[in-house]
């Protein structure tokens, strides 16, 4: 009788126990960003420059199934090829008052492997923050190499940047960030 | 498959150590971005990852107002040292052609206006010059790295013009003082036109240095 009991006790339980492991948070997990490529292309009608940062750093923090990430590059970082275009463009996007470039967003941790990411970017940048909704990145994984690739589709209006110019004629006010880099749960 | 980001709740991030609040209007939308909105953020973030959880300083990530100054600054110069740059090639153009009528016709001596035209013009694109290289001197050097591309090749064409900036209006004199006392002209002041030449053209060549490569498009 206390077998019967017994056994009946644990089969009307299972399904609470059941339930109450599938409500049950994902575990905590931190992520670190650990390659990029980070590539600006600004336009003119006489040049086109692509400045390039291997620069950045990056973590993200789950709990409670979300995850936070940030992702941060100092502004002196970015690469043109010119010395001179590079110090213009600290001083035009006012890079030594605010020295980094900061992108946040949140993910749901079980989208992480999803194999396109939809994100809500929050950019600082040149003393301003833009905000920039549905952003798509592809994502292969490969082992626990989270590799990210896709473009943050950047205007100098959005930061209040005074378009630099050249011969009287400004550069074109898209500027794209091509992003590229891989993130590693540790 | 598509994972949805969720950041209507992100926490604010915090703001640079010099803020720009004057200039930042917290309600304004400014871009034509439809996805973007500028806000004063001044709050810190209550949650997710910092920036010294990256490892970055209070000196890596404190911005400098002063520097940020002496930064605006040296770009107002060096815009001024442009565009007298690009001026400057007037005055040099018009000295270089004026050359032509500069030398005696056939033993005239006493005919020196065409000669005198091109003194005018030679000075002032001597003039002009200097002025130009004065905002590029007086410019505040903001970095004490090795200059790359462009750049480099800009300030290495100064070890030609700037010496042929100083001989050419010497040699000048020297010949115009020996057709004016009706000699040929001789010695090293017959160098005067080449002189000129190569230093036109390597004023000209800095200038396409920083302008290199142009890829016209509109």
């Amino acid at each position: 009788m206390n077998k019967l009991s017994l056994f009946a006790t644990l089969l009307l339980t299972l399904p609470v126990f059941t339930l109450l492991n599938a409500q049950a948070p994902a575990p905590d997990q931190t992520w670190k960003l650990d390659q990029s490529t980070l590539t600006y292309h600004m336009s003119h009608p006489m040049h086109e420059v692509d400045g390039t940062s291997h620069a950045a750093l990056g973590k993200g923090v789950c709990h409670a199934g979300q995850c936070d990430f940030l992702v941060a590059v100092e502004v002196k970082t970015f690469d043109s090829g010119d010395s001179n275009r590079d110090l213009h463009m600290i001083q035009t996007t006012r890079g030594a008052q605010f020295p980094i470039v900061q992108v946040r967003f949140r993910l749901a941790q079980s989208s992480l492997n999803s194999p396109t990411l939809d994100c809500d970017l929050e950019v600082q940048f040149a003393g301003n923050t833009a905000h920039y909704s549905h952003v798509i990145f592809q994502q292969t994984i490969q082992g626990t190499a989270h590799h990210i690739t896709g473009v943050v589709p950047s205007t100098v209006k959005d930061f209040k940047i005074d378009p630099p110019s050249f011969l009287t004629i400004p550069i074109k006010n898209e500027i794209p960030v091509r992003v590229d880099m891989v993130w590693h749960p540790l | 498959m598509v994972a949805k980001a969720e950041s209507s709740a992100l926490p604010d991030a915090p703001l640079p150590a010099v803020a720009a609040s004057a200039e930042i209007d917290s309600t304004e939308t400014i871009s034509s971005s439809s996805s973007f909105h500028t806000y004063l953020q001044n709050q810190p973030p209550s949650n997710g990852p910092s920036l010294s959880d990256l490892g970055l300083t209070a000196a890596d990530t404190e911005g400098s107002a002063a520097r940020q100054a002496l930064m605006d600054r040296r770009t107002h110069m060096l815009k001024i040292h442009q565009r007298l740059g690009l001026i400057t090639v007037i005055p040099v153009a018009a000295a270089c052609i004026s050359a032509a009528g500069a030398p005696p016709e056939k033993g005239n001596y006493s005919d020196t206006t065409s000669r005198d035209i091109h003194v005018a013009l030679g000075a002032t694109a001597v003039l002009m010059y200097a002025a130009t290289a004065s905002y590029a001197i007086r410019a505040p050097r903001v970095s004490h790295e090795p200059a790359r591309g462009g750049v480099k090749w800009h300030k290495y064409l100064i070890y030609i013009h700037t010496p042929g900036m100083v001989l050419t209006p010497i040699l000048g004199a020297m010949a115009y003082n020996q057709i004016s006392s009706g000699q040929k002209v001789h010695g090293i002041a017959s160098a005067h036109a080449g002189v000129a030449a190569a230093t036109a053209a390597s004023y000209g060549a800095a200038i396409l240095a920083v302008s290199w490569p142009i890829h016209l498009k509109f």
